[in-house]
């Protein structure tokens, strides 16, 4: 991404100062799982709730004060603007004080940084969408935005997968994809209990069986580390090359914005360059720390 | 440019005069540690004992630790306020050229993009008067790397020591600026002039360490993937941080929070690319191993950099060969890179 591409582009500064977060109120709360909640928010400031836009695939830096901040991609879809959301796994620090927050609570928002997906590059094409667990999180922020526009696509797959029936996140949002005609939704888990009647097996194993077709199409991935890697050689076997298969990237940034140093993958800054990549592009990175 | 002289008896006076418009830091070993510290008047033996400081004069502009802005809680729900900046101009007194060339590489990360408020605020604020190198480290490796003991990158006005006096050279309009207000100059003669240089010279003869940084970010490239070369390289790093604490270039940062007393305020500190924490997220750490760290900061410095922004992040000071604490040393690791 070239540096003028993100100088162009919506900027929401609070006081000038790119640090200094905005404050939001969390409207509603959705025990997703166990340990993932999905919580609606929205800015305190009428001008900023009226005026925020981002894109499928951004991210935020989410602070709660005297905790910490934490970068989180926005889960919500960009077409449907009334609040947004972002879904937290509680699995540190941060994650565990939003936990423990109620409705009412106020956070702090700075953002939305990051490049968000080709939303361009995708139209007119057959998309596949390929998640795990929380992994669904950016990527139905996608699928809606997609869905509301659905006549700007051509065929949709969508394959999710959790570990158990428990861990399936957005079951709200797979029920609906399931309805959808236009849709081929999919849902399988790693593991199933006496209640399961759907699919079994891992990701990239189903995405196997289902074998869509590679013609004039993109798949879209994201998951936990292993079921990405394991999903690139199946896409490849499928015949998608590494231009047609788009990811986006976890990595502890706190800054958000290409400073703070730690996002880096070699002269990469997932932050700022990404957190959305293509696996051509991947495959280019100086070092394979991802 | 203008080029004046100042009798290093007339630099206590100097210094009282500046301190009017500026906070003026000066070389000093008052906690036991050089840094650069507030002048306080009459003492300007650091002229005679001052090679380098310990710390980097970085400090000044991107602080160890830094308050951002504080937050409390009243039945509206939380105010947020932006911490003021520091009172006034800075001058910096003594800075070392590869120091002064440092920080205009900081300047770069810092106004990219997003524009930095709390590194710009006071870097807009400060003059840099620096002093040329006399009398050079073994560890001092700056003439490998474009630049030398007399480099005037980044600098305002230019200091070189001809015995008793110093010649002084405006470096740009801020300097010539300030040069042409202050008390006690008399215009550099000719033969001041020719003593300057051959300080200059002798000075550039002195530093003698070398770096080969021909090819570096191919060079690097090539032997990125050699894990056992960077094995080897980082067998005795103990990942205390020390290089990148007190290097002049590094500026990796974390964001904190901190409660008391029922204020609570959001910091920023200085964090290293040593730490194994530095990377970590819950489950995954990309640079989990010591030598993954030790190869992110070398090649940081001479690949990543350079690619973005044309420039080698080294000015050779050699402080994280002085003060490594088991003495591992950059320019070994550079000049024994594999397929050279």
């Amino acid at each position: 991404m070239a540096i003028d591409e993100i100088s162009n582009r919506k900027r929401f500064l609070a006081g000038d100062n790119v640090y200094l977060p905005h404050i939001a109120v969390i409207e509603k709360i959705i025990e997703e799982t166990p340990d993932t909640r999905t919580f609606h928010f929205s800015f305190k400031d009428e001008k900023l709730r009226r005026e925020f836009s981002f894109e499928s695939g951004q991210f935020g830096e989410f602070s709660i004060f005297g905790v910490g901040e934490a970068p989180f991609c926005i889960s919500s879809s960009p077409t449907r603007c009334d609040h947004l959301e972002f879904a937290v796994k509680r699995v540190g620090r941060v994650t565990s004080a939003l936990h423990r927050l109620g409705a009412g609570a106020e956070i702090g928002f700075r953002g939305p940084y990051g490049n968000g997906f080709p939303l361009g590059y995708l139209e007119g094409k057959n998309l596949v969408f390929i998640a795990g667990g929380i992994g669904l999180a950016p990527l139905r922020s996608l699928i809606w935005n997609v869905l509301d526009k659905r006549d700007k696509y051509r065929k949709i797959d969508i394959i999710y997968g959790a570990r158990s029936p428990a861990d399936l996140c957005f079951t709200y949002d797979l029920d609906s994809w399931k309805q959808d005609k236009t849709v081929n939704m999919v849902t399988t888990v790693d593991k199933g209990d006496d209640s399961w009647t759907g699919r079994e097996g891992f990701v990239p194993q189903v995405l196997e069986q289902l074998a869509p077709s590679a013609k004039e199409a993109v798949a879209v991935v994201c998951g936990p580390p292993v079921m990405i890697r394991f999903t690139f050689p199946v896409l490849a076997k499928l015949g998608f090359t590494p231009g047609q298969m788009i990811t986006t990237l976890e990595k502890r940034m706190k800054c958000g914005i290409g400073k703070c140093g730690r996002c880096n993958i070699g002269d990469i800054y997932v932050c700022r360059d990404g957190p959305v990549f293509s696996y051509a592009q991947i495959r280019d990175f100086i070092s394979s720390e991802y | 440019m203008t080029v004046k002289k100042i009798a290093k008896k007339e630099l206590a006076r100097l210094l009282d005069e500046w301190s009017r418009q500026f906070s003026v830091l000066v070389p000093s070993v008052e906690t036991g540690v050089a840094q650069m510290t507030g002048w306080q008047g009459e003492d300007t033996s650091f002229v005679d004992w001052y090679r380098n400081t310990i710390l980097p004069p970085k400090d000044a502009i991107l602080p160890v630790m830094e308050e951002m802005f504080s937050f409390s809680k009243n039945e509206d729900g939380y105010r947020l306020e932006m911490s003021p900046p520091d009172s006034g101009r800075q001058l910096i007194f003594g800075i070392r050229p590869c120091d002064a060339r440092a920080l205009a590489m900081l300047d770069v990360v810092f106004k990219q993009d997003y524009e930095d408020t709390y590194y710009m605020r006071r870097r807009l604020n400060t003059v840099l008067v620096g002093i040329g190198c006399t009398n050079p480290y073994d560890s001092c490796f700056c003439t490998s790397l474009s630049s030398g003991p007399s480099d005037t990158a980044g600098l305002d006005l230019m200091l070189t020591d001809i015995g008793d006096e110093f010649v002084i050279e405006a470096v740009t309009e801020a300097g010539r600026e300030l040069l042409d207000k202050s008390q006690g100059m008399r215009p550099a003669t000719a033969d001041d002039e020719a003593r300057a240089r051959e300080s200059r010279d002798i000075a550039n003869q002195r530093v003698t360490q070398n770096v080969d940084v021909k090819k570096m970010p191919d060079r690097l490239l090539a032997a990125f993937d050699n894990e056992e070369y960077w094995r080897k390289i980082a067998a005795k790093c103990i990942s205390c941080g020390i290089c990148t604490l007190l290097c002049p270039t590094c500026y990796c940062f974390d964001i904190n929070d901190e409660v008391s007393d029922n204020r609570g305020a959001r910091y920023r500190s200085l964090d290293s690319c040593a730490f194994c924490i530095y990377t970590k997220m819950p489950v995954e750490n990309p640079r989990e191993e010591k030598w993954q760290r030790v190869r992110n900061r070398v090649c940081h410095k001479y690949e990543f950099y350079p690619r973005l922004f044309d420039t080698i992040a080294c000015t050779g000071c050699g402080r994280c060969i002085r003060l490594c604490p088991v003495n591992w040393d950059i320019t070994r690791t550079l000049n024994s890179i594999p397929g050279q």
